[in-house]
Parts: C-alpha cells; structure tokens; sequence
C-alpha cells in the first residue's frame, strides 16, 4: 500500500470503506427475526394485547419474523459479495 | 425443428413462432393501452362533473381554499364551524395556486392529481428505460401501472393518495441515481432531493414511511456512513418542520394528523385487501417478487427491491379501520418496476447465451428466446384480463365487453353501466348528465336555506356559495370514537336550529350529532345523484 492511499485511508476512516456483503446483511435478517419473534412473545409479558395466548396479530409477526430469519440463513452461503 | 437449428436460416415453424410471438405481443400492448384510453375518458369524465365523486374530494379542495385564504387546516373540531383536516399539508398547498387562479372548483384537484398519475406513469417508463435501454419493456411497465383497478380509480379523484405515491417514486428514483454517481458532489446533490421528495411525500400522507425506510435501506447498503448521517439530519428536519407545524397550530396538527387517524386495526380487513391486491395484480406481483429473489441472490440488491417489500408490508396497514385499497398503490408501482426490469434483463440473458456448438445439440437460446416471446405476452394479456374494468356503454367499449363475454347486468355491481373485476365497487363508473342535474337540484335546496348549512359532502356548500364548510365527518367520526371530542357545542346550534338545511349521504356522524338532527331537522326530499341516495332535511319548525 502506498504512503499516498494509507493517508487517504486514515483521512476517510473504516464506515467510508465499509461495504455490506451478502453474510453480513444475511447475519443482520436473522438478528432481525429473532428480534421480531422474541419480542412478539414478549408482548404477552408485559400484558399487551387484548387476547388471551397468541393473537392473529402475533401469528402474523411470527410468521414475519421467521420469514426473515430465513431468508437471512440462506443469504450467509453468498459469502463476501456485496449485497 | 429449426428453434434446435442454431445459425442455419430460420424454417417456417421458426418465423410462424416469431410471427406468432409478435402477434401475441402487439394484442398485449393494445390490450394494456385500451386500458389506458379508459382511465383517460374516466379522468375527462370526472374532470366535468363538478359535484363529490368519492366522499372527501370536496373537503381536499376545501382545504386548499383555507390556504389561499390565509388559514389553517388543523384547528378546533370542537368550535364552529367544527372543520379540520386530518391529511398532510402538501396537497393542498399544490392545489391553491390552482384554486386561487381558476376559482374553488374540484376540477383543479382532479386535473392536478391526473396530471400527477401520469408523471407516475411517466417515472416509471423513465426507470425501466434508464436500467434497460429497453424502450418496450419501459412502456409495458408504465402501462401495467394505467392497467390496475385502483389506479384507474384514485388516478383522477381530487385525494392526495397519488400525490404520496409521484413523491415517492421520484424518491426512490433520485436515490438510485445518487449510489451511481461517480461525482460525489453530484451524488449528494441527488440524495438531497431525494430526501426532499421524501419529506413532501410524508407530508402528504404518512404511509409514505414505506418509500422512506426503502430508501435509507438502500442507502445504507451502498453507503453506510451517508445513510447515518442523512438518517440524522433527514430526522431532525422533518422532527422540526413536524414540531413547527405543531406549534403554529395550536397543537391541532398531532390532534388530526395523529389522534383522529389512530383508528382500531380491523382484524381480517388487512388479509381482504391482501387477497384482493394479489388476485387483481397476479402476474405483476409474482414477476416483481422474481425480480427481488434475483437482486437479492444473484445481482445486487436495489432500490426498487427494497421499496416493493417495504410497499408490500406497510400494505398491513390497510387493517385499520378507515384504510382501503388505495395503500396497495406503491406496492404495484414497484412490481411494474420490478417487472419491466426483470422481463428486460431475463431477454438480455436470453440473448447473451452462446449459441449451440454442434448441430445435434438443442438450441436453448433461440428455444429460450421463443418461449420469451410467446409466454410474456400471455402473461400480458392474463394481467389485462385479471385488472379489466370499463364503462359498458360507450362505443369503444361495447365491442371489447362483447368479445370478453361481459354480461350487461350483474346483481354484484354498484352500477350496471360500469364492470370492474373489483367487483362491488363505488368508484370506477362514469358519471351522466342526469347525476349532474340531480347536483344542482341539491345545491338549490342549499342555496334557498339560510345561514349555514350542514352537508356531508363540501361540494354541496361551495357550490352554493356558503363562506364555510361545516364538518368533515370522518374527522369528527374518529376523534369521537378516540374520545377526543366534545360535541356540545355543535349539538347546541343543532338544537337551535341555526343550521339551515342538513343534507346526509351516508350519516356518517357521531351518534350523539345525528340523534340531535333527528330531534331538530326533518326530511323534505330524497334525491339520487351517481347512485346515491341524497336526504333533504330541514329545520322542523319549518317542515312542521
């Protein structure tokens, strides 16, 4: 690396440089999706939602949130490609 | 079979399939503009019928009169004349200029939001082309998007709905062209207006988040440290401008903008319209979701992507009571995106494949090639059949209902004069001489009553010539199921008979009001204007 492109590199910093690749959003989804189905179910703690059990509403996210997640797990395999 | 035949010259099966292929292709094409040609009489049509079409124009245009008066459109709903409006500003705002230089007429806004729909087409045409260079595929895409019911039916209605969705896709539009701007100074130039179309997108209605996070989405995905900093500054702005507008209200911005629009989600209404969207726009949808599977898993993931399931997941929010399948128009607009550029780029492959190598193997490209050539019009033309809809007694359409088998009389349709595979629909039919004449019947009862009247519709007290429209319905509807009303005051001038002429089209009031009307005011005519039935009421001690 020359002296005139690690000046530049130090002047823009890594979040200029940084490209999100395929994994890293397939990583994202499936954080996403737990995010959704965990926090669906805890809904029900906190006493949110006028039915007993899960809802047509929480079924729905669930389902969202699964869909997510797996649509994250099958994007990790395309590896470093930009996304 | 010569589609096995490689370079050799073409046999007759090869060019009966070409010529077939291209037959097929020119009946979509017409088929599609036929559709086109009906949502333009549509838009002539509405544009000279000067009365409400779809309850609320009226008040849309009433609300770009208060602007070029000078005043505001969120106020007190509890204070005579109990008026406020529970949209964004924006299309209004676009409206007065037009209202101050032609007069308070509904045809300004419907001209306006048909010039917008349009644009839309032509925004669309101007992506497919630009990712393309393919000008067919282009013009298929703008057509599909003319093609669907509820274009055909909100692209010409004085609502603010198409002004969202032209903000949106010019949004979407300058955030692609930004990620591929070499020049940064250019780049931020585009992202800057991007986010501006944004912003006025938002504040025409805010189902316009779906465009936004779409957007940021995107952004974030070409450049990460831009999508922060934009997603800072984009939030402090419109958190400002929100917070102003508030502000200069007298906090009646977050009371109709937000209170009167929290309504309860209806469960099983959301699945309804999701049905409904799909069985009307099958082939769009399904192509336009092959076009995201593809960004996503072989090329790299756009922008139009990213809005079509935005799009498609804010559709949701047609739950709420009060929404309808108006929310499902971005949705489409990305599929027709997502279509003309997926059918585009699977011909360019088509075409990139290399030709067979040795005379006893097939040919898949020139096998690939006709089968594009014949499917894709099918596919055409399943779209056209599945979106049809038209006026059954004018001359050009007579001919084409025959040939597709439409009956003339169906007990499912609001109006025998109009078939729509919506089905039961409201909008969509053309409006007559007679509907006009039974208007200006009504704006006589309006004009012969003293003071001010209380119509369910603003058309009828503009053009009587009344200085205020009183109430929106819907608003006060909504505010009263949330709680967030008091209805006393408009109950004692009710009471006291200083209402003029009451005239309903579908009672849509808070029960306390229409018990208090029932008291005070009673019915002196009934007359049917664009299949609705209009009821005449007057003070009792006038009646009596």
């Amino acid at each position: 690396m020359s002296g005139e492109e690690s000046a530049k590199d130090r002047k823009t910093g890594w979040l200029d440089n940084l490209i999100i690749t395929k994994r890293m959003l397939g990583i994202a989804l499936i954080a996403l999706g737990m995010v959704i189905v965990i926090g669906t179910f805890a809904v029900d703690l906190f006493g949110v939602g006028k039915w007993g059990g899960i809802g047509p509403s929480q079924r729905l996210a669930i389902a969202g949130g699964v869909l997510i997640a797996l649509v994250g797990v099958t994007l990790i395999p395309l590896g470093d490609r930009p996304a | 079979m010569s589609i096995s035949a490689g370079n050799a010259k073409p046999n007759p099966l090869d060019l009966i399939l070409l010529w077939l292929g291209r037959i097929l292709m020119g009946l979509a094409v017409l088929a599609l503009v036929f559709l086109f040609v009906v949502f333009v009489i549509l838009a002539i049509n509405l544009i000279q019928f000067p009365f409400d079409y779809d309850q609320g124009e009226g008040f849309e245009l009433w609300n770009a009169v208060l602007f070029s008066q000078g005043r505001w459109i969120y106020t007190d709903n509890e204070v005579y004349p109990f008026y406020s409006s529970l949209y964004g500003p924006v299309y209004p705002l676009l409206m007065t200029p037009l209202v101050a230089l032609f007069g308070p007429h509904i045809a300004v806004g419907r001209a306006l939001t048909f010039a917008v729909t349009l644009i839309c087409g032509g925004v669309i045409y101007s992506i497919v082309y630009r990712e393309t260079h393919d000008r067919l595929m282009a013009v298929i895409a703008a057509l599909l998007f003319f093609a669907s019911n509820f274009v055909y039916q909100i692209g010409a209605l004085c609502r603010q709905h198409m002004t969202m969705v032209m903000f949106d896709l010019l949004g979407v539009a300058l955030i692609a062209r930004a990620v591929e701007e070499s020049d940064n100074r250019r780049a931020h130039r585009y992202i800057v207006l991007s986010l501006l179309c944004l912003m006025l997108a938002g504040f025409t209605k805010p189902l316009a988040l779906a465009a936004v996070l779409a957007v940021f989405a995107f952004l974030f995905l070409r450049r990460p440290k831009w999508a922060i900093l934009y997603g800072i500054g984009f939030g402090l702005v419109v958190g400002l401008v929100f917070w102003l507008l508030n502000v200069a209200t007298g906090g009646y911005w977050v009371t109709n903008m937000i209170t009167a629009n929290t309504n309860p989600f209806v469960t099983g209404q959301a699945e309804l319209f999701y049905r409904q969207w799909f069985s009307l726009h099958p082939v769009i949808t399904i192509l336009g979701f092959g076009y995201v599977l593809y960004t996503i898993y072989l090329d790299r993931i756009s922008v139009y992507s990213l809005y079509y399931l935005a799009a498609v997941a804010f559709g949701a929010l047609s739950g709420k009571w009060g929404a309808g399948l108006s929310y499902f128009v971005d949705a489409i607009v990305a599929a027709c995106i997502g279509t003309g550029i997926g059918l585009a780029v699977l011909r360019r492959w088509l075409q990139s494949r290399p030709r067979k190598r040795r005379p006893d193997q097939p040919c898949w490209k020139s096998i690939g090639l006709t089968a594009y050539g014949i499917v894709v019009p099918i596919l055409l033309l399943v779209q056209f059949r599945a979106n049809l809809h038209m006026p059954l007694d004018l001359p050009l359409t007579r001919p084409v209902a025959a040939l597709l088998n439409i009956p003339s009389e169906s007990p499912n349709r609001f109006r025998q004069d109009y078939f729509d595979t919506v089905g039961y629909t409201q909008l969509g039919h053309l409006t007559t001489d007679a509907d006009i004449e039974a208007g200006y019947q009504i704006v006589e009862w309006v004009e012969s009553t003293p003071g001010p009247a209380w119509t369910e519709e603003a058309m009828l007290s503009l053009l009587a010539g009344k200085d205020e429209v009183v109430t929106d319905p819907l608003v006060l509807y909504n505010l009263y199921q949330n709680g967030n009303l008091d209805v006393s005051e408009m109950i004692r001038m009710i009471d006291a008979q200083e209402f003029g002429i009451v005239v309903y089209r579908a009672r849509f009031y808070p029960i306390p009001v229409l018990q208090a009307i029932e008291e005070n005011y009673g019915l002196v005519d009934q007359i049917e204007m664009n299949g609705f039935v209009y009821d005449i009421l007057l003070p009792r001690t006038d009646v009596d």
